[in-house]
């Protein structure tokens, strides 16, 4: 942002983030879902909210042969669906002047040639100024030959004073092995600084909530630590089974689906040691070592710490649903988890002896992602003797749906005798805010185009969380369908992943 | 619930002296209707204009969709020879996004007339929520004598100078309240506020470094402007004067004229024309113009930019509301403290 003042001295005042530079955008993976669920959408929005510079061109490229009108028309009909704002005609016609169609095999040199000409062709007649933003929605065994192409013809690498950059959608891999050779494969053609890797749920408002929570209030610092605080709870359940997924979801199972990447990201950002500034990289060295000091469970350590579920036919509102083995496209035998359920602990100083439990599953009772840090007991006198159980303190921080922050006291029933009940102090956003937050997508473009990679996932970061996951995944290939445990869809996973808790003394907090 | 403000109703009558009582009355009915009371700021509007209490509490009922507040809304009378002192209490509920269940803001109103109205700051003071920001929305004229320990209490002033007949004396009695504040109050000019879109439609020009040369070369600026927004346009023509460093300001009957350092001067051509507040703005470097332009009614600002006489670009940014449900909620959707404005406060002292 101080560069921007600098350069601009008109923007002062006007918006505290970077402001995006005019760019083309080019989206591989054109006529996918992504594209059109969300990043058209999100484009458009930005667009309405009078975000994204008027200089912009958005080029998808894809393999069917379509002219610009015919994408523009697909397009319009996919923002009036997914938009989160209603579809003005006005400002749809001005922003689909900036759509563009290319079609090409992601193969063929020829067509990455032709791209850049039309690259060249739109900074004149639109103002792009030679910046390039490549978004790469499309499958990871395609990004070899898109990236070794982008770099054939040059457009790895901008002019002078402009920029090229690249985002790379999850997955990141599906293990350590091949998560190494994405990044070798995107790090031939574009530099780390130019690299992206796009995590939505740190685009979402909770999580960015959290550094906010912890470090612009002094009240909540001096108890982070393992001298205040019990164990953390994250939590990301989901009513939906597998829905169109199978086929990626069937090879790949909640643990690399989730953990991995998303829920990972949230540990990082609740347990993270305070940044020295608020610089990308500054943050993504605290998130980094966090990860480092997660406690690598191996073997034996496996059956103790992680639970793997698959849901099988149960009821979700009221509705009977099929188990997963009944999914279309599912293997009847899939050994696949939908549950997974984990006890960490990370080994540093603060966090020393305070276990973090995760779950993650599908066709569970309700939608929900949450992080839970549940606070020591009060010591045993006065209020908190034997006979009485006092409930400890936990604070809340919901990441979706109603996000908000809550935090769980004691407090005494009015009357004549001394009777404690738990009470909760509940902030909604959406009760405190009118106005709805943009989706994670809007806010990632943005920081993409002005260059801001603090949102976005480094390369060390994301191998560490593989080198994490991967023994986890080999003990569960050796054990096959050993160990694995069957829920009923409604419910809230399998016994054994309350019995994770219940041996510690503790229990999974009722959402 | 006594008063749902979608009737723009003020609700129950109530003495002064048990509001408290009577809103806890009102939020223990309001719980059993599935009612969640929201306050994130303490939000105070006075006015002397006759029929302001009904007419600010329908934007206060606007406002609090987005704009969670303890509302506090006054209309005074200080030539009243009789002393009155009136109050109500009411609600304003709105669904929420989730839609399931009602947010709801309060309001408390007040009649006040005669020689009670110099005891504004009790009433006020006794009735904020404690522990938040208090935002005072000065609707009228701020008069020479307010009991001074009211601005201790005030974070935020909100005024809108377009109003102002008088724009240097009421602008002397807001920096008199800021200074008594010990300068901890936020100035915030709704006047300013108003160019929030155009000014950032301007500065979208100059994102990039490669536009940044025309800083050294606009030297003439035309700025279109409704009647009765001279001070808004005087505003603008300031912003870019704070901003670009323009000094040694001027004015002749319907320009400014600025110097940019060396021999280059820079004229603003300030022209009245019925429409929108700024219904057009251009600069000129060299060549090469920047025009952003604002049709009468139109929520859509259309931005141009032409480089020897050939279109450059033809965009749509959004465009302000000059209606004061919009201006405000804008405003209170900024934080800080509009280090900007106060440097464009003191390049247009002496032009409006």
């Amino acid at each position: 942002m101080t560069e921007q003042i600098q350069s601009n001295p008109l923007r002062e005042g006007l918006s505290s983030r970077a402001v995006p530079q005019p760019c083309s955008i080019v989206i591989f993976g054109a006529t996918g879902d992504l594209t059109h669920r969300k990043l058209i959408p999100a484009l458009y929005n930005l667009a309405a909210d009078g975000e994204l510079p008027p200089a912009v061109a958005v080029v998808g490229v894809a393999r069917r042969d379509k002219s610009d009108e015919v994408v523009r028309k697909e397009l319009e009909e996919a923002v009036r669906k997914f938009s989160r704002q209603n579809v003005r005609d006005d400002i749809w016609k001005t922003f689909a002047q900036s759509l563009f169609y290319h079609r090409t095999e992601f193969h063929d040199l020829k067509g990455y040639e032709s791209l850049a000409e039309r690259l060249k062709q739109l900074d004149k007649e639109r103002g792009t100024r030679g910046n390039r933003l490549f978004y790469l929605a499309v499958a990871p065994e395609q990004f070899d030959d898109i990236v070794a192409n982008l770099k054939a013809v040059g457009l790895n690498h901008a002019e002078e004073g402009c920029w090229a950059r690249v985002i790379v959608e999850k997955p990141f891999g599906t293990d350590l092995a091949s998560a190494r050779a994405l990044n070798r494969i995107v790090s031939a053609s574009f530099s780390e600084e130019q690299t992206y890797r796009i995590d939505h749920f740190l685009g979402k408002e909770t999580a960015q909530n959290i550094m906010v929570l912890r470090f612009a209030n002094a009240i909540f610092e001096p108890l982070w630590n393992t001298r205040y605080i019990d164990h953390v709870q994250i939590t990301a359940g989901e009513t939906l089974g597998v829905e169109g997924r199978a086929g990626y979801y069937d090879k790949a199972g909640a643990l690399r689906d989730m953990v991995q990447n998303h829920l990972l990201q949230l540990l990082c950002l609740i347990a993270m040691e305070p940044p020295t500034d608020l610089d990308a990289d500054s943050i993504r060295d605290e998130k980094l070592k966090v990860v480092r000091s997660l406690r690598q469970l191996a073997g034996d350590m496996v059956t103790k710490n992680v639970v793997r579920g698959q849901y099988s036919a149960g009821a979700i509102n009221g509705k009977p649903v099929v188990g997963y083995r009944e999914e279309q496209n599912v293997n009847p035998q899939s050994t696949i988890e939908t549950y997974v359920a984990l006890r960490m602990h990370m080994d540093d100083w603060r966090w020393a002896d305070v276990p973090v439990y995760m779950r993650v599953g599908k066709r569970l009772p309700k939608s929900a992602t949450e992080i839970s840090v549940h606070f020591k007991k009060a010591p045993p006198v006065l209020f908190n003797k034997e006979a009485v159980t006092i409930d400890q303190n936990v604070l809340v921080v919901r990441i979706q749906p109603d996000e908000g922050i809550s935090l769980r006291m004691q407090a005494k029933i009015p009357g004549t005798s001394l009777r404690i009940e738990p009470v909760k102090m509940d902030f909604h956003y959406g009760t405190s805010f009118g106005k709805p937050s943009p989706e994670a997508y809007e806010r990632l473009l943005l920081d993409a185009m002005s260059g801001d990679a603090t949102l976005f996932a480094r390369r060390d970061e994301v191998e560490q969380a593989w080198a994490f996951i991967d023994p986890i995944e080999e003990e569960w290939q050796a054990q096959k369908e050993k160990g694995l445990c069957f829920y009923a869809a409604g419910s809230w996973g399998p016994d054994e992943a309350d019995e994770l808790l219940t041996r510690d003394g503790r229990a999974w907090r009722r959402l | 619930m006594p008063a749902v403000a979608e009737t723009f109703s003020l609700g129950a009558p109530v003495e002064i002296g048990r509001i408290e009582k009577e809103l806890k009355k009102l939020w223990a009915q309001g719980e059993a209707a599935a009612m969640t009371r929201a306050s994130l700021i303490n939000l105070a509007v006075y006015s002397d204009e006759p029929g302001s209490l009904g007419k600010n509490t329908q934007l206060m009922s606007q406002l609090t969709e987005d704009h969670a507040c303890r509302a506090i809304v006054i209309e005074a009378d200080s030539t009243a020879k009789e002393n009155i002192a009136e109050a109500w209490i009411s609600a304003h509920c709105h669904v929420s996004r989730a839609g399931s269940r009602q947010i709801c803001s309060e309001q408390l109103s007040f009649r006040l007339g005669g020689p009670c109205t110099t005891l504004l700051p009790s009433i006020v003071f006794s009735h904020l929520d404690s522990d938040l920001p208090f935002y005072l929305w000065w609707q009228t004229e701020l008069p020479k004598k307010i009991d001074p320990h009211l601005w201790s209490w005030v974070d935020h002033l909100i005024y809108d100078s377009q109003t102002w007949p008088d724009y240097a004396g009421q602008m002397q009695l807001v920096e008199t309240a800021k200074k008594e504040a010990d300068q901890r109050i936020v100035l915030c000019d709704i006047n300013w506020t108003r160019l929030d879109k155009i000014r950032a439609a301007v500065a979208q020009f100059f994102d990039h470094p490669g536009a940044h040369h025309h800083f050294q070369t606009i030297d003439d600026v035309k700025i279109a402007h409704a009647p009765g927004f001279h001070s808004t346009a005087v505003l603008l023509a300031g912003w870019l004067a704070a901003q670009l460093k323009w000094t040694e300001g001027r004015r002749d009957k319907s320009s400014l004229q600025f110097s940019g350092g060396g021999k280059r001067q820079i004229m603003v051509q300030l022209q009245e024309s019925a429409g929108e507040p700024i219904s057009e703005i251009s600069l000129r470097s060299g060549s090469t113009e920047f025009a952003v332009k604002h049709s009468a009614g139109a929520d859509l600002l259309v931005v141009t930019r032409h480089d020897n006489g050939d279109k450059r670009m033809d965009q749509r940014m959004p465009a302000g509301k000059n209606d004061p449900v919009a201006l405000l909620s804008d405003q209170l959707m900024r934080g800080g403290v509009h280090a900007v404005y106060l440097r464009v406060i003191e390049q247009v002292r002496g032009l409006i």
